[in-house]
């Protein structure tokens, strides 16, 4: 499953960063294989997404978020 | 060959600031310079060039703040400027040192930066931030580890306290700062013989820096065509796929860092969260826009109720003076040029400093204490469909106070079509100056009665003409999506810091900022524009104007009082505004705006009103030649109610024509402060006149409905 599936407050790893020009930008921000992510708010009518990545709370849009391939935890 | 003298002044010392967004790096930089801040110019982009200076103990440095970026790798024009500057290949824009601030609680993203840094050869220094907030997360730094494995200078500190900015100062005058050879080995992933190719073609001796042009280089328009054509021509043959081998790079970096981080990093205890608590309120899908709607009340009630104080007394200052100036020198052409024109301009820049001031003093709080990103998250979802960012809620909302300030704000959107779209919808929301008007026109034609016991029939329609501005800027935000085109993606990539609390200092020195940047920017056209409008409404076919003055003159001797003087006056600097250009213009037009509902001297406020929307009342008061104070709405509304129009016998100001009014100043641009913002940021005159002949068209079109339907 991606990011976009996640439910809330539920936990997951991520395996892979799918290919996209967003890719980079992504695995710049600290998303990367092997990273726990916690999905902590999300904003009304499947607005943007708030995770947990290690110390820090970071926004993606779903769009953004399906670009992450995940193991639920 | 003349003999060179060697002055005694040796060039500052350049130091630039770069790090993550959010990791306190403009705090740093506000704090290290204070209010000796200067903008400039890059060359090419709209962003500004933050250059400060810091003396420390008889030396002076000069400080370069650099836009938050994640990364070498530019997104945005932002992020575009980090990127030439460290890259700059002439030696005399080259940085001597690099300051680069790490949040301590990110510090493998920190690190990625870093680590980019380092390989590009640059002396550098790392200061580990909000080391406080570290501790409270019960994590440790192993600075001496981290040390020797990045081979630079750290400073493990927290900057919001005045002994790490003392820190820091002595870091910058120690000159405490080194350069490492390599973190990545750049062969890993391109070839190192085409990265020799690169050196030997722009005299370079670093790879990474090699890479980079093979990167960059064909976007880089600071590079010669020939050079990019060379780069082109590289890539081309050999058939580098640089997306992957940039993907290679990262995953590279990653690695080596995160093998850094477990000797580095010391997580004492798994803890919950904190942040999180007030989260649940703060983003909650109700509360959350409950919270942030008393937010925005709470700051539009301060900005109206504190800002008109200190306006009045601007007001009243200019007004004095130019009263002042044109008793104490003598009459004449030079004593009207000053009194009407220069000191009622300056004072037309002077009078948005309070509103621009705290307006931005209130930003920089909610940006400060880490609030502003969570309304991007909440109102994200409702600007797309209007081609909109959820950071475009900032210029919106400030754009109810002023456009300007609003306008300015737009520069934190990364993605071109968003900014633009942002900058074009922001003078359409109803701003403070188009108050003035909406009232006197509003007490005009609504009666001011209750209905159903509580609803004030005033304030409906007061509200209903804010409520048009929104309306308007939706409509017009979703016509340009469809037709503004772009390549650029648009995503929202936001962090959500923790919350902390706002540094006073560092608010206040943006208020100052801000300001004087509006001032010395914005006040140039704003000042060449109140020069022609004071012409065009001083001068006028000579003989009409002759004429005018000396029947003038020979009444005043008749008059018997100083009453009658007065009136004599006032009705003769009406038929002077009547026979003016602007007044031949205004007649001009009157067959255009007549299906609007006006006659000719609105058509004269309309253009004298084009400098600044609340002109419009003070013109209107001439033109009907009100004497005594100006300021009395009353006797200016019972003149107004007064005027029949010679033709119809209706009143001029009936309710077809007052609305159609309050229509046009919704959605007419007539405000050249925002037209000067917008070229400045913009960069360009295309956008400030494509937006002016809109939002004219926009108002006509609107009044002439309105006045249509009503009459």
């Amino acid at each position: 499953m991606t990011a976009d599936q996640l439910p809330i407050s539920k936990s997951a790893v991520i395996k892979d960063v799918l290919d996209s020009p967003l890719k980079i930008n992504l695995m710049e921000l600290g998303f990367l294989p092997g990273k726990k992510i916690t999905l902590q708010h999300v904003a009304p009518l499947n607005g943007p997404m708030a995770f947990r990545l290690e110390e820090s709370t970071l926004a993606l849009r779903k769009a953004e978020a399906a670009l992450l391939d995940i193991q639920l935890l | 060959m003349p003999e060179q003298t060697q002055s005694p002044l040796v060039k500052p010392l350049k130091i630039a600031i770069i790090g993550n967004p959010n990791v306190g790096k403009s705090t740093i930089f506000n704090q290290l310079t204070g209010l000796s801040q200067k903008i400039g110019n890059y060359p090419g982009v709209t962003v500004d060039k933050k250059i400060g200076m810091m003396n420390y103990q008889g030396s002076t440095y000069e400080i370069i703040d650099l836009p938050g970026t994640y990364s070498l790798y530019p997104n945005s024009e932002d992020e575009i400027i980090a990127h030439r500057v460290l890259n700059q290949l002439s030696e005399v824009e080259r940085p001597d040192y690099v300051l680069m601030v790490i949040d301590s609680l990110q510090l493998s993203r920190g690190m990625f930066l870093a680590s980019q840094l380092i390989d590009l050869g640059l002396n550098l220094a790392l200061v580990l931030n909000m080391s406080d907030l570290a501790e409270k997360h019960d994590l440790e730094i192993k600075g001496f580890e981290l040390f020797k494995a990045l081979g630079v200078p750290i400073l493990n500190t927290d900057a919001r306290g005045s002994k790490g900015l003392e820190q820091i100062r002595e870091l910058i005058h120690q000159k405490n700062f080194s350069k490492k050879s390599q973190f990545l080995q750049v062969d890993d992933f391109i070839d190192s013989s085409l990265l020799q190719d690169i050196k030997e073609k722009f005299d370079l001796s670093n790879d990474y820096q090699a890479y980079q042009i093979l990167r960059f280089g064909l976007k880089d328009k600071g590079l010669p065509l020939e050079k990019r054509q060379w780069v082109k021509n590289k890539i081309d043959s050999l058939n580098i796929n640089l997306e992957s081998a940039q993907l290679e790079e990262t995953k590279l970096r990653y690695r080596k860092i995160t093998g850094i981080i477990e000797k580095v990093l010391v997580k004492k205890e798994d803890r919950k969260v904190s942040s999180n608590t007030i989260d649940k309120i703060i983003l909650h899908p109700v509360f959350g826009y409950l919270v942030f709607a008393s937010i925005l009340l709470v700051i539009f009630q301060a900005i109206f109720a504190w800002a008109t104080v200190p306006m009045d007394l601007i007001d009243g200052v200019f007004a004095d003076l130019g009263t002042w100036v044109s008793t104490v020198l003598p009459e004449g052409v030079l004593t009207s040029l000053l009194a009407e024109g220069i000191i009622p301009g300056i004072g037309g820049i002077v009078i948005f400093i309070p509103q621009i001031a705290l307006l931005f003093g209130f930003l920089a709080i909610l940006e400060d204490t880490g609030y502003m990103s969570r309304v991007v998250f909440l109102m994200d979802r409702w600007m797309r469909p209007f081609g909109l960012h959820g950071k475009s809620i900032v210029p919106l909302v400030s754009g109810v106070a002023c456009a300007i300030p609003g306008v300015m704000a737009a520069r934190n959107i990364g993605n071109w079509k968003e900014k633009i779209i942002t900058i074009m919808v922001t003078p359409l929301m109803s701003c403070s100056a188009r108050l003035p008007v909406y009232i006197i026109l509003i007490g005009l034609v609504v009666p001011n009665e209750t209905v159903l016991g509580f609803i004030n029939l005033q304030a409906v329609a007061l509200l209903s003409l804010y409520l048009l501005g929104v309306i308007g800027v939706l409509f017009t935000a979703f016509g340009l999506k469809s037709i503004l085109k772009t390549d650029e993606k648009s995503f929202l990539m936001v962090e959500l810091p923790s919350y902390r609390t706002p540094r006073w200092k560092d608010v206040i020195i943006t208020m100052y900022n801000k300001s004087k940047t509006f001032v010395t920017e914005a006040g140039k056209v704003i000042l060449a524009i109140s020069i022609i409008l004071w012409v065009l409404g001083t001068y006028g076919p000579p003989e009409k104007m002759e004429e005018i003055r000396a029947e003038r003159d020979q009444k005043i001797e008749l008059a018997s009082s100083e009453v009658e003087i007065e009136e004599i006056r006032a009705e003769a600097s009406s038929d002077l505004l009547e026979n003016s250009f602007i007044g031949i213009m205004g007649r001009a037009i009157e067959p255009a705006i007549r299906p609007l509902g006006y006659d000719w001297k609105i058509g004269i406020a309309l253009i004298t009103s084009f400098a600044a929307r609340e002109v419009f009342v003070s013109t209107i008061a001439t033109i009907y030649s009100i004497g005594g104070d100006p300021e009395d709405d009353s006797t200016i509304r019972e003149k107004l109610n007064a005027q029949i129009n010679p033709v119809t016998g209706d009143k001029v100001f009936n309710k077809a024509t007052a609305f159609s009014l309050m229509v046009f100043y919704v959605f007419a641009m007539q405000c050249m402060s925002t037209l000067a913002i917008v070229y400045r940021e913009t960069k360009g005159w295309k956008w400030p006149l494509i937006q002016t002949v809109y939002m004219t068209a926009l108002a006509y079109i609107s009044a002439l409905i309105t006045y249509q339907i009503l009459s």
